[in-house]
This record gives C-alpha cells, sequence and structure tokens, in this order.
C-alpha cells in the first residue's frame, strides 16, 4: 500500500521553491500559519514573496500591515525581479494599515476590550470577504497582542480571527516576533498553541558566522521536513538549502 | 606563457563528457593557467557556457587579472568569492556585478546559495561550476562538513544540467580530500607537473 504524506488537502503553493518541498507541495489551504522568529531573520520578506505568488497567480492577496507604513514597506522591502507593480494597481495585492483601521473603528484605546476585539475580527472578515481574498499576511500579530494585554483576549482573537480566515477560505501568515533567545516560539506564549503551523526563523551562529536559518516546527494537514535549512534572501525569492550538520555542534 | 597543449588536452577530455557531470581536476601549482585556459577558454567559452567561478583561494580580482592576462574572455563569468571578505579586501567586489561575495569560506551553505542564484539567474542552457579549490575549502571546514557539502553541491547542480569541475593542488592535497572528491565525480583528470595527463 502506498503511504499517503501528503494528505488530501489542497495546497496553497507559497511558490518559494524550497519551502513548497519542505511541506510536500505547499500550506494546506485555509490554514493559519504563524510566521514567527527574532527580528532580521526575513519574515516579512518571505510573508511578502508569499502574497506576490499568489497575487501573480490570480489569487487575490492582502497584506495588513501593523507596524510599518505599508508605503515605506513597499520602498523598503527587497527588489523583487518578480514583482510587478501592476498587481497592486490592480488590486490583486492589497496593502491596508491597521492603525488607520483601528481610528476607523474608533479603537485608540491602549487595551481592546472583548467587544473591541469582535469588531477588529469582523472588519478584518468583512475586507477579506469583500476583496475575495485568498491569502492573508498580518505583520505583525505581536503588536496586535500589546493591545490586548491577556493571554485570555490574545488567544480569543487569534481563534476567531483563524475560523474566520479558514471559512472564507484564506490561507494566512501571521506574522510574530520573539526574543532573539526564547524557549517560547512566540511573545505571549499563546499564539503558538492555536495557529494551524509553526515556521521558524532566527539568526544561528555557527563558529562565528552568523546563518539565516528556517524550521517548519508544525503544520497541520500535512507532513513536512522538521529539518533546519538556510535561507537568503535574493532578488529571485527566498532560497533555501539544507543546514549542514557533519561535525558541528549546531544548535 | 602557458602550454597550449595541456589546455587542449583538459578541453578535448571535458569536452567528451555529457552535461551534469562532476570532475576531479588535480593540477600542479605550476598547471595552473594550463587548467584556466583548458577548462575556462578552450572549453566553457567555445561551448557557450555561462561559467560560475567559486574562488576559495585567490580574490575574484586576481583571477580576472589571470584571465585579462591570458587574453581569456570574462564577460560569462560570474564569480563567487568566499576570500576577499574575510581579507577585508571586498570593498571592490561592491561594485563588480558579476561577483558575488560570501564573507567566510567556513559558510558553505550561503556558498550554495549563491551559486544557485546564479544558476537561477543564467538564460544559457550550458553552466559550468567550477571550485577553486578543495583544498583551500579544506583548510577553514572539516572533512565531515566539506563532504557533505560536495555531496548536496554537486547532486544539486547534476539536477540542473550543469558541469561541475573541483579544482585540487596535488601537492595540498590528502588523501582524505582525494576521497572526497572522488566520492562525488564521475571523472578525474590529472594533469602532472610536466604538464600530460598520466
Amino acid at each position: 500500500m502506498m503511504v499517503q504524506r501528503t494528505g488530501d488537502r489542497e495546497r496553497c503553493i507559497t511558490g518559494i521553491e524550497g519551502l513548497d518541498t519542505i511541506l510536500y507541495g505547499g500550506i494546506p489551504r485555509a490554514n493559519t500559519i504563524l510566521l514567527t522568529g527574532s527580528c532580521g531573520t526575513g519574515k516579512t520578506s518571505l510573508a511578502l514573496e508569499f502574497l506576490i505568488h499568489g497575487a501573480l497567480k490570480g489569487e487575490n492577496s492582502l497584506f495588513i500591515s501593523v507596524t510599518e507604513n505599508s508605503e515605506k514597506l513597499l520602498a523598503n522591502i527587497i527588489p523583487y525581479k518578480f514583482f510587478d507593480k501592476g498587481l497592486v494597481k490592480s488590486g490583486k495585492l492589497v496593502l491596508v494599515d491597521l492603525p488607520v483601521m483601528y481610528e476607523r473603528l474608533g479603537l485608540t484605546k491602549a487595551e481592546l476590550s472583548m467587544e473591541e476585539i469582535d469588531l477588529l475580527v469582523a472588519a478584518i472578515t468583512d475586507l477579506v470577504k469583500e476583496l475575495e481574498t485568498k491569502r492573508l499576511v498580518m505583520d505583525s500579530i505581536t503588536s496586535v497582542c500589546y493591545k490586548l494585554k491577556t493571554s485570555e483576549k490574545i488567544r480569543d482573537f487569534i481563534l476567531k480571527l483563524s475560523k474566520a480566515l479558514s471559512d472564507a477560505d484564506c490561507t494566512s501568515i501571521l506574522v510574530s516576533e520573539m526574543a532573539g533567545q526564547s524557549f517560547s516560539y512566540s511573545m505571549f506564549g499563546v499564539e503558538e498553541a492555536i495557529a494551524d503551523g509553526i515556521v521558524y526563523m532566527a539568526n544561528m551562529e555557527r563558529r562565528g558566522d552568523l546563518l539565516r536559518t528556517l524550521q517548519v516546527i508544525k503544520m497541520r494537514g500535512t507532513m513536512h521536513s522538521r529539518a533546519k535549512y538556510v535561507l537568503d534572501l535574493t532578488p529571485v525569492g527566498v532560497l533555501l538549502v539544507p543546514l549542514l550538520k557533519g561535525g558541528s555542534a549546531g544548535t | 606563457m602557458t602550454d597550449s597543449r595541456t589546455a587542449q588536452n583538459i578541453a578535448d577530455q571535458l569536452n567528451e563528457l555529457p552535461p551534469s557531470s562532476a570532475v576531479s581536476l588535480q593540477m600542479s601549482v605550476d598547471n595552473y593557467l594550463d587548467v584556466m585556459r583548458g577548462v575556462l577558454d578552450l572549453f566553457a567559452n567555445r561551448r557557450d557556457m555561462d561559467i560560475i567561478y567559486v574562488t576559495a583561494t585567490i580574490s575574484f580580482e586576481a583571477i580576472k587579472r589571470v584571465l585579462q592576462a591570458l587574453d581569456i574572455d570574462t564577460s560569462r563569468v560570474y564569480f563567487v568569492d568566499c576570500i576577499s571578505h574575510i581579507m577585508m579586501g571586498a570593498s571592490a567586489a561592491q561594485h563588480d556585478e558579476h561577483t558575488t561575495l560570501v564573507e567566510s569560506p567556513t559558510m558553505l551553505e550561503n556558498l550554495m546559495l549563491k551559486v544557485e542564484y546564479l544558476i537561477r539567474q543564467s538564460q544559457s542552457p550550458n553552466k559550468l561550476v567550477v571550485i577553486d579549490s578543495i583544498n583551500s575549502l579544506a583548510i577553514h571546514n572539516n572533512n565531515w562538513i566539506l563532504s557533505e557539502f560536495l555531496h548536496i553541491l554537486v547532486s544539486g547542480l547534476r539536477a540542473r544540467e550543469a558541469y561541475t569541475i573541483i579544482l585540487s593542488v596535488e601537492e595540498h592535497s590528502t588523501p582524505e580530500i582525494n576521497n572526497m572528491v572522488n566520492l562525488v565525480c564521475d571523472q578525474g583528470i590529472r594533469v602532472d607537473k610536466g604538464g600530460g595527463s598520466p
């Protein structure tokens, strides 16, 4: 009997060749993924590439920027050779600033209440439905969590958002920031338990060299490699090769 | 300046090999110029190949000077320079479109990534990757990691139907290094001090 390694779930092909290989064909469609790591590890670049490939394939893609102004983000992002500004003009790739959304919804207080969380989730869901979004990135979920304060509220927000996006058949990446040395895969320790998948990006030091690494920790709905890969951010996108292990005491 | 018979002999042997071949080319220090002429000029340039030249021995600038002195066309040579940065001589490379730097020859994964990037960038169906040299890489890396690196790199290049030539210097080689290279290569070419292939 042939072993079913990839499951029956339809895939959202990320377009990042190495990552699709690691995931045996892509992210199971409608999954919510936590893309986590410390600063400078390439999270935003990878997430944006995921959206651009989606938009190029005709899937409506939405980037919700929390920390950085979306115009500045577009200007600063690595100049991908496959990026076409027409994607933004045509609305295939939409960038939204969450602080603007906060203002429109009147969510100006430092801490959101449970009702306000519902309001925010509903607003994002409405936007996803209106735009018929198939791929979404929120960068970063951690910044939203700072306005939620408690674990209960964070859990509630991510659960509701994740369910709403999944119901809308939208594959999403929630970018999560974490401290350099951490025993958890997220800042608040709650996000990682709820997500369907965790992709962990890090800076790994080996004999004085700093390598950017990527590792898929979990992914519901598919088999996947759990090995560590080294990545490079290039104009043709994120490239990945296996981390060499021979003779080194790597972390 | 070079022994044209030696250079032609190297090119003739390479011409007999199909794409995706991996070749170990062992030479003496004295034959370096013949090898450059044979591999880059008489073999790769004549077959319209894009050349990815990984240098861990001397800087790309020094190699470029050698190639220019030999009157070898360098327009299709793309350097992955693993040595300039640690020698604090990287500034020239930052302005050279044909050169990509790897911070250190110990960053073998990054070396693979740069080669992969250049392979993807290449429009030519014919590609050659030259590793210069395994002995220099062995100064900075232990045999285990170097062996793993060669295995992954050569397998990847085979899949992309690129030729791989791994240079080694006879005077600096050890049985361990020779075994490591032989394990991943389909063919060995040895150019002895006299210039011929024994």
